[in-house]
């Protein structure tokens, strides 16, 4: 960063703050770049006569420079420590192991992993069928736009996907859309931008893995639904009729013990535990996906 | 600084009454301190988050005509109590300081007159 030139365009601004948070969390950055574009652009609309480089040559004086606002994120990143008293909070507990059914991150992972299929056989269609078009059209002069468009959706699926990713995970993702090229780039600079960017690639390569992992998630999650529920329904049945109809297939001579009263109560009490096994796995599993979205689609 | 901060985002909220946005709530603590700011304005933001996440401030985003969508910010009753309590700490410091420099100024004049 060059102190002695200061930035003179809202993206030149944004890139400084960037480089000078560089180490920070991706949400942090995002955050700091999302505040810091909402208050330059106001100024630049609250100014029409002014040139942007005019406008940001009087900003950086009350805004901050970059640097000045890198160190307030990062040293307000902890929490506000101010020379007056701090409003009492109460210490958080551990939730401990049945205190999984509470937590409403464990239900957000387990929609995820329902949607997951639904969502990954999308983006696999979408990427393969319209890459294979648009790689093959590339002979033709048609096929250059088609190729620009068929990049653009792909970070556009990434930021929907990011949405989602968001809202049921918990993880911090970009809410808005990476800025686009200037629109005075040629369309051949633009494609090669876009090809260039290691994060289309891993956007890419994400929106191809969503498919097995969608598959995978969805197994899990309905297996994982089905099972304590039909154990929890079918012993209550059994309990309550006095006629149990619970078998195991492959293994009938298990099947005395679940026609019993005591039997069927176990089943039960396995049936809950199971749930609990479940929202667990559910919220390891959304964690550990929440992770690889981040790596694979944040565009720093 | 980011208690002082702290202490003018909360008042401003507080006397707005209203929902307001980061860039408008800028421009409202610009026009508080005509002499000069005590603190630069993108400050302001790293503040407004923090609050909101101890929960004095409560926030909703919605999505704006141009630029980034906005996050709007409204004090909660939280804020206001924590408020009422750094005013009344603010006082206090104030007067103390205030205190300490006229003792100052008045050991100045002693100074200049003898």
């Amino acid at each position: 960063m060059n102190i002695a030139s200061p930035p003179e365009t809202v993206r030149a601004y944004l890139d400084a703050l960037q480089g000078a948070l560089r180490g920070s969390s991706p949400g942090l950055i995002s955050d700091a770049l999302a505040d810091a574009e909402e208050h330059l652009q106001g100024e630049i609309a609250s100014k029409p006569t002014q040139s942007e480089a005019e406008v940001l040559a009087t900003v950086v004086e009350t805004y901050g420079t970059p640097a000045e606002i890198a160190e307030e994120y990062k040293s307000m990143e902890a929490s506000i420590t101010g020379p007056f008293p701090k409003p009492e909070q109460a210490p958080r507990q551990h939730p401990g192991f049945f205190g999984v059914i509470g937590d409403p991150s464990a239900y957000g992972a387990l929609m995820y992993m329902l949607l997951s299929l639904v969502t990954g056989i999308f983006y696999f269609v979408w990427t393969v069928t319209f890459g294979s078009i648009s790689l093959s059209f590339l002979i033709f002069i048609v096929g250059i736009p088609l190729m620009l468009l068929y990049l653009g959706s792909i970070r556009v699926l990434s930021h929907v996907e990011g949405r989602i990713v968001e809202g049921l995970l918990g993880v911090r993702m970009p809410r808005r859309l990476p800025a686009a090229s200037s629109a005075d780039e040629t369309i051949w600079t633009r494609i090669k931008d876009a090809l260039s960017d290691i994060r289309t690639w891993s956007s890419l390569f994400y929106l191809l893995l969503m498919l097995p992992l969608g598959v995978v998630y969805f197994v899990l999650a309905i297996v994982g639904i089905t099972v304590p529920l039909a154990l929890i329904g079918g012993s209550l049945e059994g309990l309550i009729t006095g006629r149990s109809h619970i078998q195991f297939s492959d293994a009938p001579y298990v099947d005395h013990i679940f026609h019993t009263a005591p039997g069927l109560v176990l089943a039960m009490f396995v049936g809950v535990l199971l749930i609990f096994l479940v929202l667990h796995l559910a919220k390891g599993i959304g964690w550990l996906h929440g992770r690889i979205a981040e790596t694979l689609l944040v565009r720093l | 600084m980011a208690g002082l901060s702290s202490l003018v985002l909360l008042a401003v909220l507080a006397r707005a009454g209203r929902e307001m946005y980061g860039y408008e709530i800028a421009k409202a603590v610009k026009a508080e301190g005509e002499g000069g700011l005590i603190f630069k304005q993108g400050a302001i933001y790293p503040v407004l988050r923090s609050l909101n996440t101890l929960g004095l401030l409560g926030s909703r985003v919605e999505a704006s005509a141009f630029g980034p969508p906005r996050r709007y910010y409204t004090i909660t009753d939280e804020g206001r109590q924590a408020l009422n309590d750094w005013q009344g700490a603010w006082f206090d410091m104030r007067g103390f300081v205030d205190d300490a420099l006229q003792s100052q100024g008045v050991a100045d004049e002693h100074r200049v007159s003898a």
